[in-house]
């Protein structure tokens, strides 16, 4: 996967990978938005450029396997990457895009990933993802969960 | 909990996604168990088949991310997924790459091993089948193939490695 960097339009190899014990040292609530350590009991990950160790996206997530959907319940952008001031682009949408892989994964033709942001992003999450809502719930699932991981998988 | 977002304000890359209360989670766990029902009721087979596709295809690329070592069949149990995906009979399957049933068979039964014929055959067969998907890497079969032998010579060293260091004369040069 790729994210954008935002001042040359360059596209730039990422990894996401699991967080490790020794990340909490430098993973703040200043940068990252939440206290991320007490998100432990949960999965969470971290998106790096290839080439880089510096954490620019973190994501903790539930998988509900009875109910065949992964709850995101965390998602932050480090600080300089939110806003209209940004430098790297497809931080949000490749974290998601991993998230949605991992629900195909395990659940095939019933992956679901889920989310709720505040009512007032809801819409926006609507229109840039083609999320479904009901209740305060969004949901993401075939087909457009597929259509999510092609447009952030960007293969050669 | 204190675990409070910091001043973000409202922008769309950070989200506190988690329910307050068990009972909220369940709450909405069923109003949207009951919608998602209703919109897969209405997703398309080909849907259906390209989920199926993209599944079996991050499968292929976990294996190669992590190869294990257990000893089982992983190349045919892709292939018998893939064929089961995409067709009703196994028969029209090797219709389609100009093979006769036995010998799809006898390569799913793990009696023999695929020739190079059968593999560039589903190499472009795979092409196809994945377009809708985005790209399936070309390389794809054969990686899972090789490195499943791979895995199976290391697994299996107790059985090979005796008699094979009875044959070779060469001693350390240390």
């Amino acid at each position: 996967m790729k994210i954008l960097e935002v001042s040359t339009g360059q596209l730039l190899d990422i990894n996401i990978t699991t967080v490790a014990y020794v990340d909490f040292k430098v993973i703040s609530s200043k940068r990252y938005f939440f206290y991320w350590e007490e998100e432990k009991a949960y999965e969470i990950v971290k998106l790096t450029l290839v080439d880089n160790t510096d954490i620019l996206g973190l994501m903790s997530f539930e998988c509900i396997d009875a109910e065949k959907r992964i709850h995101i319940r965390l998602l932050a952008a480090s600080k300089e990457n939110i806003g209209k001031d940004k430098i790297y682009d497809h931080i949000v949408g490749s974290l998601l895009a991993f998230v949605a892989k991992r629900a195909v994964l395990k659940y095939g033709e019933w992956a679901c990933i889920s989310l709720r942001p505040k009512t007032e992003l809801a819409q926006y999450y609507i229109n840039k993802y083609k999320m479904s809502i009901t209740g305060m719930t969004l949901s993401l699932e075939v087909p457009e969960i597929i259509e999510l991981i092609k447009q952030y998988s960007h293969e050669e | 909990m204190k675990n409070k977002k910091k001043r973000a304000g409202t922008v769309h890359e950070v989200i506190d996604s988690r329910y307050s209360s068990v009972g909220e989670q369940r709450a909405e766990a069923l109003l949207l168990m009951e919608a998602r029902k209703k919109r897969m009721a209405q997703v398309s087979q080909m849907d259906v088949f390209k989920a199926k596709l993209m599944r079996l295809k991050l499968q292929m690329e976990e294996f190669l991310k992590a190869p294990v070592y257990d000893n089982k069949p992983h190349f045919t149990s892709f292939l018998e997924t893939y064929i089961d995906t995409l067709y009703d009979k196994r028969s029209a399957f090797a219709k389609d790459i100009d093979i006769t049933p036995v010998s799809l068979s006898q390569v799913l039964n793990n009696h023999r091993e695929p020739k190079e014929e059968f593999m560039l055959k589903l190499m472009v067969h795979s092409e196809r089948a994945f377009k809708p998907l985005g790209d399936f890497h070309k390389k794809m079969w054969y990686q899972v193939y090789f490195q499943e032998k791979i895995n199976e010579t290391m697994a299996n060293q107790e059985k090979w490695r005796p008699e094979v260091e009875k044959k070779i004369k060469f001693e350390s040069l240390i």
